[in-house]
């Protein structure tokens, strides 16, 4: 048994290692072919185009290192917004899905219901061609100024693609965060609700301090999920021109050809970003369960 | 609730939905201008397929439109019932053959597909595509031995961890370079290897997720009947976790036909793409908002469509409430 189990894997492995070396063998002729090897040297040439928006300063005459640096960062600019605002959004309407109030529990149900079966690019692209671009020249207060040329939030300018990318990642994801939070919130026994009313705490302050801790564990795994996917999501902000990794990343490719290369750097962007934000829930889980457990 | 925050919360939503039905009919009434629909019909249906040929593609779509209400309305016993599931599977290489044609049938470039019945294809192809290969990728990162199960691991971690667009991308412009010189194989294809592969990984992790949920004593079972450890997977242990994981699995369905709308950033003329090949003409300058809630109405009822099946078909193998 143990032999032959030793023999399935040399001969797995060698079926694999020959797939891989004919993959492998390709490649390297069809790099030969076309005269492309495996080289990095182009990062540091200047890069040539400009990017609407970067959070540091860039010019086209910096090299393409620089440009998919200041494209990671207009990524993670509109993620983590993204994230904060998803995440109330989500918890809003997941909260309101089970609240007494029967015309804001089917307001609720009718948002999730309609996000969820259209495609994320077709809402993007509505935020921005219909939304944002339609937007009429409105002055509200001296704080806050909306026009179809970008908007003014306290002094901050915000571009109009930032904002139709972060609108659309916000209801979309928003709509899948309420879905995981009612779920959390129906798995905590009916009779802490009526434990809390009981002890005549708001429904509010006891959905804030009794129910919401308890739903938490449950929570926290699926939402991890759903923050990865935002971050993948957002790569949709080319269809609508905002500069991100993605965007950045495309351009380069078109420009220099180097694609393997391309996808390699992509990857590993990724790859760091997805770190980032796993290991903060990660954290958060913990603290949350280690304040559950002293609290036990 | 308290009772006057409870009354005043009503009123507030009354009134933000009386003035959302008033802006949106005064729309409809007075600004809306369907023509950009309406006058484009074939081009959503078909996209640019022969006018003469048109009915190859139309046929299949009646097809599946009888076969969804005979599967939902149908008798629920009966000789037709019993190959209901091999009918399914016969839709996508039957749709693949009055679309490409050959075989008795005039052939049509993959240029000329588009509108819905790309859209369809695109699904249709990637997810029989996927499902094979995930859960071969599923019982690889289960399997005892660590070459196989290092291999999937890392190829559905890294899979997971790469957005849609990029492996769509990329699978546009890598995946010739790992054929061999001389085979070409079109955009479309492309298209829709690099959408399964994508997808496999995905279907991979709800199938392990069934998997796990089969307690170990089935196996025993199984040994202990004498079936082999091919007849117990096959038999045994697959059905059963096919069937648990079947609701994340419609989910995946769900989530393919909605991101087959990201092949139009690609430049195929799917319902999304042929829609901004539509917006660009003059005629039409400025209508995207009919255009797009033409869109989200076609997508959604789709995905409603195949939500209600995947649901019927959860139902009919539920060993508790089936009645067969």
């Amino acid at each position: 048994m143990r032999r032959r189990s030793l023999l399935l894997q040399v001969g797995v492995s060698v079926l694999l290692l020959a797939f891989l070396a004919l993959l492998v063998n390709n490649l390297a002729v069809n790099l030969l072919r076309t005269g492309l090897g495996l080289d990095f040297g182009w990062l540091g040439r200047p890069s040539g185009f400009a990017l609407a928006e970067s959070a540091l300063p860039y010019t086209p005459s910096d090299n393409y290192l620089w440009a998919l640096t200041i494209g990671w960062l207009n990524s993670l600019k509109v993620i983590a917004a993204g994230l904060v605002l998803a995440t109330l959004l989500g918890v809003a309407a997941g909260a309101a899905r089970s609240s007494s109030n029967r015309l804001l529990r089917s307001l609720a149900g009718g948002y999730v219901a309609v996000i969820r079966q259209v495609p994320l690019l077709l809402q993007l692209l509505f935020w921005y061609f219909v939304a944002f671009l339609g937007l009429p020249e409105t002055p509200i207060g001296d704080l806050i100024q909306l026009s179809n040329q970008g908007i003014s939030l306290l002094g901050m300018p915000l571009s109009v693609e930032f904002c139709a990318v972060l609108t659309g990642l916000t209801v979309f994801t928003g709509a899948s965060i309420a879905e995981i939070v009612r779920g959390g919130v129906n798995a905590v026994p009916r009779g802490q609700w009526e434990a809390f009313r009981s002890l005549g705490l708001s429904e509010g302050l006891g959905f804030r301090r009794i129910v919401l801790p308890q739903a938490l564990p449950a929570i926290l795994p699926a939402l991890t999920s759903q923050y990865l996917n935002l971050a993948k999501n957002s790569t949709l902000a080319i269809a609508v021109g905002y500069a991100d990794l993605y965007a950045v990343s495309d351009t380069t490719i078109t420009q220099t050809g180097r694609a393997i290369e391309g996808f390699l750097l992509l990857l590993i962007s990724f790859l760091l970003l997805n770190l980032l934000i796993s290991g903060g829930m990660a954290g958060i889980n913990a603290t949350v369960l280690g304040r559950m457990r002293r609290s036990r | 609730m308290n009772r006057w925050l409870n009354r005043s919360v009503t009123l507030v939503l009354t009134a933000l939905i009386g003035w959302g039905v008033w802006s949106v009919l005064h729309w409809l009434l007075l600004a809306a201008d369907w023509q950009v629909v309406v006058s484009n019909l074939p081009l959503y249906v078909v996209g640019s397929y022969p006018v003469d040929q048109r009915w190859r593609p139309l046929l299949w779509m009646i097809a599946l439109v009888v076969l969804i209400g005979f599967t939902l309305l149908g008798p629920r016993r009966g000789p037709l019932q019993r190959w209901l599931p091999l009918i399914w599977l016969a839709m996508a290489p039957l749709g693949l053959w009055l679309v490409a044609g050959g075989m008795m049938l005039e052939p049509v470039s993959t240029r000329d597909w588009g509108g819905f019945t790309l859209t369809l294809l695109l699904t249709f192809g990637s997810g029989l595509l996927a499902l094979p290969i995930g859960v071969l990728l599923a019982l690889g990162r289960r399997s005892r031995l660590p070459v196989l199960r290092l291999s999937s691991t890392a190829y559905i971690e890294l899979m997971r961890a790469v957005p849609l667009i990029a492996v769509l991308f990329f699978g546009q412009l890598l995946i010739p370079l790992f054929l061999p010189p001389g085979l070409e194989i079109n955009r479309v294809l492309r298209a829709v290897l690099a959408f399964a592969f994508f997808a496999a990984a995905y279907i991979a992790e709800d199938v392990r997720g069934g998997l796990q949920a089969i307690p170990p004593t089935q196996r025993e079972a199984a040994a202990v009947l004498g079936l082999s450890e091919w007849q117990s997977l096959q038999l045994v242990v697959l059905p059963q976790a096919l069937r648990i994981a079947l609701p994340s699995l419609t989910n995946q369905a769900v989530g393919l036909l909605q991101n087959t709308s990201l092949m139009a950033i690609l430049g195929l003329v799917e319902l999304l793409g042929i829609s901004r090949s539509l917006l660009a003409n003059p005629v039409f300058i400025g209508r995207f908002l009919e255009v797009y809630l033409w869109l989200a109405a076609v997508y959604w009822l789709a995905c409603t469509a195949m939500a209600l099946l995947a649901r019927h078909l959860e139902l009919r193998l539920d060993p508790l409430r089936s009645d067969r």
